[in-house]
């Protein structure tokens, strides 16, 4: 049965269509919102379209790592990261409101606000319109051509027309990295940090990108999970693979861990005028409750869970994990947006909720009938040779 | 010679036929027999030449300790503003190189590596020694070094208490449960190879000597097991502790507020550039040891292009660092955070600050993309070398260049170093490679039983004693 017809995805259950039309329909409704509130319709709209980019880069970026490093994880991965960054291509798309909007969101791309703050106007040289556009298309071209390419050479893999395929992965694939790291890092300046354009700070980055593949991780692992319940996946992944995820989930929710609670016991040291007040809207009345609840569900719980081999090994529980993970790395990113806008407590608007499961459902259905062009394992790859004649 | 088995005095029951790790032709009495062969054979005419510069630079020490506890640390260039310069920039480099040893031996080991075999013996004590050689720094530059158990949480008569606000008062816990855990790490993979050579010495007092700290091993399956789970607990505790001890040091800036000092980037950015520095050391002992005591079949050209490898990962981490630093500096809008950029760049240490950027970036991040070069033993040892050079002008810049000009223009100072800071600095290397030379002598430098175990694996897996196995 190892062929490359009996690996398509085919019993998709008509996921595909259901997710495009709730993706459909919650933007329908977003609509209302933007015709009343366009200010809150933007809000919730980068809210929810920061977050599943973020789950696109991420699966990216871990689909580079897997190249170079090269583990058993990633050979029933590779298909569902190949996906998940081949949506990129479409997600690019649905970006351009925010920069339509961006007048609305960002407190230094309005003029009269500047000239009232001599913090912003030191500033312009790196927030100012043209220059923030300039590096939407700079990256966004980067990060196409990355999915692309990564998606191209492993389709040719499996025509078993290039055997150079692999190599240029890989070579492909330190470069990657390297520009991932940068302009992950930059974006997350420009979409988020730049939403309180006092705030600064150097590991802002390195969180931004972790916090990502927090979620990203966790997002694929369910994909894992749903694969794994019917032929012919459920006969490649084995617990000892699940295994490998829940401690790929643990690694990056310490580095989460790690870098928010060096950035915290810095700032809180420091307690300089122009950190602190970052700190300051985010650990005091209401959001101190969704601080709270950070530090136990996206690294306590999770942290005690994911050490133990029980859990792990087993595929329904670890998929309760990777559950608990990505939903608590949607409410990471709130807490990293919304007190840009709400600084005494968080304010569950509706729209927020409609357009991150509007954004959702589109991502899900790209994804979907991404993962159904090409094999669900790389059967072709080199590395992989005899892996499924072990299992 | 052939090979013969050390435990049945014949000839070996299999040959392995070569992995990446290990060239072919192997048995397990071979393996035993070259790297004991170091340890128990006759001194070299290099090795005493080695060792008489390296005790020579110890002496520099010894002599620059000596006039700095005679006269007092003023004796060292410091003042105020600067003062923290040399001491402490010795220290936080001397702990950055001692963590590779742990990364290997630990992180590698729970990550089931396999080309951690042969390089995590002289790791761990390279590790050991660079601590020993950090430890040293914050005690010589306490003006009374005889008190410094006043570190210590203990119920005193003074009822004086640490501040437990301090981060100098972590590093204490950090360096010295760092050091123990290390120190217990190595000894305990020490022992089953002080038994191999406790039984294959010829002299009465090696004998004892390797008797004595071999614990009574005689090799039995309950030993074996023991060993086992003691390694495996170390490794686990160790492995966090590789985080946090660079964490800690990088604390004792990132807690002050001098602009260059207080950055959120910093404990990330120093773990990768301890590893950075550290790997550039492994790098740098393992080429010349491969080539004096004849190890290339032990330590391959894979094993140098994989330490490349790492060493290109981690600098690119440190690469990001700086353009972080450099870029909120200007973000920031805060004009001492963005004058203390322009200082490092433009100042009176501008030199120092460029030098650095070459040595750290622009030399190892062009070359050791290449395969040739990472392959390549001189290419390799000259660009560790550089970076090596590089990680000590980096924690000199950061020290240095943050305090000399911070807040008030009217108390900016200039720091020059002083004889005694160049001979405890060079010093310091004297009794690193002294303790290091003792090292690669009385002990054996690779993990003889790892080897064995590294042939018998190699040859189950190409099939030639697959029905042993069983």
């Amino acid at each position: 049965m190892n062929s490359d017809q009996s690996f398509m995805l085919e019993q998709t259950g008509n996921a595909q269509r259901k997710a495009l039309g709730v993706g459909v329909v919650c933007l329908a409704l977003c609509v209302i919102e933007l015709v009343i509130h366009p200010t809150q319709f933007l809000r919730s709209y980068l809210f929810g379209e920061v977050f599943w980019l973020g789950i696109g880069l991420s699966c990216m970026g871990i689909l580079m790592l897997h190249h170079l490093v090269s583990g058993r994880w990633g050979f029933v991965l590779r298909r569902p990261l190949e996906a998940a960054a081949k949506t990129l291509c479409w997600m690019a798309i649905f970006f351009i409101p925010i920069i339509v909007g961006m007048h609305h969101l960002y407190i230094w791309s309005r003029p009269a606000d500047v000239a009232a703050d001599p913090v912003i106007q030191q500033k312009t040289f790196y927030l100012n319109t043209p220059f923030f556009i300039a590096r939407q298309i700079v990256y966004w071209v980067l990060w196409i051509l990355l999915a692309y390419f990564l998606n191209r050479w492993s389709t040719r893999q499996d025509g078993g027309s290039d055997p150079e395929s692999q190599r240029r992965l890989r070579n492909l694939s330190g470069p990657g990295l390297v520009i991932y790291g940068f302009t992950v890092t930059f974006a997350g300046f420009d979409w988020v940090m730049s939403l309180e354009p006092h705030f600064f700070s150097t590991i802002y980055g390195m969180m931004f990108t972790v916090t990502e593949a927090v979620g990203g991780m966790a997002f694929i692992t369910i994909v894992a999970y749903l694969l794994s319940q019917q032929e012919p996946m459920s006969e490649v992944i084995q617990p000892s693979q699940f295994h490998d995820f829940g401690n790929l989930l643990l690694v990056f929710t310490l580095l989460w861990a790690y870098l928010s609670f060096s950035q915290y016991l810095i700032i809180w040291s420091g307690n300089l005028q122009n950190e602190i007040p970052w700190y300051v809207s985010r650990t005091n009345r209401q959001w101190a409750w969704v601080a709270l609840a950070l530090v136990i569900f996206h690294f306590a719980v999770p942290f005690l869970l994911l050490l133990q081999r029980f859990i792990t090994f087993r595929k329904q529980y670890l998929v309760g994990v990777a559950s608990l993970l990505f939903i608590m790395s949607i409410f990471d990113l709130f807490w990293l947006m919304a007190p840009a806008y709400n600084p005494k407590g968080p304010q569950f608007h509706w729209s927020d909720w409609v357009a991150l499961v509007g954004l959702g459902g589109i991502f899900v259905a790209i994804f979907v009938s991404q993962l159904k062009t090409k094999p669900l394992v790389p059967l072709h790859d080199p590395t992989f040779a005899g892996v499924l004649q072990h299992e | 010679m052939d090979p013969v088995d050390p435990v049945t005095e014949e000839k070996p029951a299999f040959v392995e036929p070569g992995s990446p790790w290990i060239a072919p032709g192997h048995s397990y009495g071979s393996v035993s027999d070259r790297i004991a062969g170091v340890v128990l054979g006759r001194t070299r005419k290099g090795w005493i030449f080695g060792f008489a510069i390296a005790f020579f630079l110890f002496l520099v020490l010894n002599y620059g300790i000596t006039m700095l506890f005679f006269v007092g640390v003023g004796k060292f260039g410091i003042n105020i503003p600067v003062a923290w310069a040399f001491a402490i920039t010795n220290f936080v480099w001397w702990i950055g190189i001692g963590h590779a040893g742990t990364l290997i031996s630990a992180f590698l080991l729970l990550m089931r590596q396999k080309w951690r075999t042969s390089i995590n013996r002289f790791a761990e004590a390279m590790t050991i020694f660079a601590v020993a050689c950090a430890g040293m720094f914050p005690l010589i530059h306490m003006g009374r070094p005889w008190l410094f158990y006043w570190l210590f949480p203990y119920p005193d008569t003074m009822g004086v208490w640490p501040q437990f606000r301090s981060p100098l008062v972590w590093d204490v816990f950090a360096v010295s449960t760092y050091f123990t855990v290390s120190l217990l790490f190595w000894y305990v993979g020490l022992v089953p190879d002080l038994a191999t050579l406790r039984d294959k010495a010829k002299n009465k007092l090696a004998k004892v000597a390797y008797g004595f700290f071999s614990m009574g091993w005689r090799g039995s399956v309950k030993h074996w097991r023991r060993h086992e789970v003691a390694s495996l607990l170390l490794a686990g505790i160790a492995t966090p502790l590789v985080v946090s001890v660079h964490t800690v040091v990088s604390f004792d800036f990132t807690i002050a507020i001098v602009p260059g000092w207080h950055s959120t980037i910093f404990p990330p950015y120093f773990v990768a550039g301890a590893i950075y520095s550290g790997f550039a050391m492994v790098i740098m002992l393992a080429i010349p040891l491969r080539k004096w005591f004849h190890l290339e079949d032990f330590i391959t050209i894979r094993h140098l292009n994989n330490m490349g490898k790492l060493l290109l990962a981690t600098g690119m981490i440190v690469t990001y660092s700086y353009v972080m630093e450099a870029f909120m500096a200007f973000y920031s809008a805060d004009k001492f955070e963005s004058y203390m950029m322009l200082n490092r760049m433009t100042g009176p240490y501008a030199i120092v600050f460029w030098t650095l950027i070459a040595c750290n970036i622009a030399i190892p991040m062009t070359f050791l993309w290449s395969y040739r070069i990472r392959t390549n033993t001189v290419a390799l040892f000259l660009i560790a070398g550089v970076a090596q050079v590089g990680m000590w002008l980096e924690r000199f810049v950061i020290i240095v260049t943050s305090l000399h000009r911070d807040f008030v223009p009217s108390s900016w100072g200039q720091f020059y170093p002083t004889p005694t800071d160049w001979e405890v600095l060079f010093g310091s290397l004297g009794l690193f490679f002294c303790l290091f030379y003792l090292f690669a002598r009385l002990l054996p430098s690779i993990s003889i039983f790892e080897m064995r175990d590294l042939v018998h694996k190699t040859a189950e897996e190409a099939g030639v004693i697959a029905g042993a196995a069983e």
